[in-house]
């Protein structure tokens, strides 16, 4: 394989193995923030900015992996 | 048969699907995501010391976001009724938003002193991001392409920076600079492991900065991406039943873009106001 060929697979690894841990984080938190909204709908409206901001900064993680792939496609030589 | 023209549209549906998975696509396109976010020139001006002057498509869609938010604002303002009409409805509907959603949810002090400026950024982050679904002439030969100023890291950079020096800045003067500098350690610990968490702290501040910019910007990139891609699939795979699947699958992503930009602009505001209130109200 050429070396441009092990950049693009290498782009492809990077985004799906970064999605795993993020996606298992994200169902996590999603689901956990659900389950207490089911439980005590009073205070939803404060569990759901929290969970604003958990998601934020979880999906971060991912966007990391993706702007890792971008770098490895257009900018590695 | 209860219903001959169920089956005769049916059969209608299904054989104009068939006919066009058989016949062949248009001229095949060549398609390059990457073209998309090339910042081209638009105005060509001087270079200022290290600073290139140059007017480029981002510059001109910071600018129509800038116009958008004064006129918006200024027509909402001279026109304030007591019983809001629709339009005024929907902006104090933002604004409420952004007052007791995200600064009176999140912070404990100086929620008016610092209101201006995370609602100022929620809205323009919003108005940037929707802006970048409308389809505008600036792509090449001035053809209507998708572009949003938040999907080049240069903006989404700055305005990170902003969150951050006000963080300080907030910090420093409420708290005076060594209590505050002090309190990033915890005052319970033994005094090597004080030193390695306040080191570790100084790292994480940095860290705020690149993942509250690289989050917005790589969000916005991947959403222009993907769109992108769907409406140009058709073309690669040259065929008529790829296209009538993918419009209707690019509406969907359409509509799910709309909502990013949402989630995005609250995120970017929220974690401003945590980071913010954070600084004033030092838990250690």
């Amino acid at each position: 394989m050429n070396p441009a060929a092990y950049r693009e697979l290498g782009a492809g690894l990077a985004m799906g193995l970064g999605a795993i841990g993020p996606g298992i984080g994200l169902g996590i938190m999603i689901g956990k923030a659900l389950e207490s909204i089911a439980r005590q709908p009073e205070v939803s409206g404060d569990i759901r900015t929290n969970m604003f901001i958990g998601i934020g900064v979880t999906e971060a993680v991912a966007l990391y992996a993706f702007v890792v792939a971008l770098i490895l496609i257009f900018v590695a030589k | 048969m209860k219903h001959p023209w169920r089956w005769i549209i049916g059969f209608c549906v299904i054989g104009g699907l068939v006919l066009l998975a058989v016949l062949p696509g248009g001229k095949k396109l060549e398609f390059e995501v990457a073209g998309e976010f090339q910042r081209e020139v638009l105005v060509k001006l001087p270079t200022i010391g290290p600073f290139d002057m140059s007017i480029t498509k981002t510059v001109a869609y910071l600018w129509i976001t800038v116009g958008i938010i004064l006129i918006v604002t200024i027509i909402v303002a001279r026109s304030l009724k007591v019983h809001p009409g629709r339009f005024q409805y929907a902006m104090e509907t933002l604004y409420e938003l952004a007052r007791d959603g995200i600064v009176g949810s999140v912070m404990k002090s100086g929620k008016k002193q610092w209101f201006p400026y995370i609602g100022g950024v929620f809205v323009f982050v919003l108005t940037c991001n929707l802006i970048g679904l409308i389809p505008l002439p600036f792509g090449d030969h001035h053809q209507t392409a998708f572009y949003t100023a938040t999907a080049n890291l240069n903006v989404t950079l700055m305005l990170a920076l902003f969150t951050f020096l006000f963080t300080h800045y907030a910090g420093v003067r409420k708290n005076g600079a060594l209590k505050y500098v002090k309190a990033w350690a915890p005052s319970g610990a033994p005094p090597v492991l004080k030193q390695v968490i306040w080191a570790i702290h100084v790292i994480s501040e940095f860290f705020r900065l690149i993942s509250l910019s690289v989050r917005l910007f790589a969000n916005m990139v991947a959403g222009h991406a993907i769109l992108a891609v769907f409406f140009a699939m058709a073309l690669i795979f040259q065929s008529y039943l790829v296209a009538v699947a993918l419009q209707g699958a690019s509406v969907l992503i359409y509509m799910f873009e709309i909502f990013v930009a949402f989630i995005q602009a609250f995120i970017f505001a929220i974690l401003s106001a945590v980071y913010i209130g954070g600084a004033l109200d030092q838990d250690h």
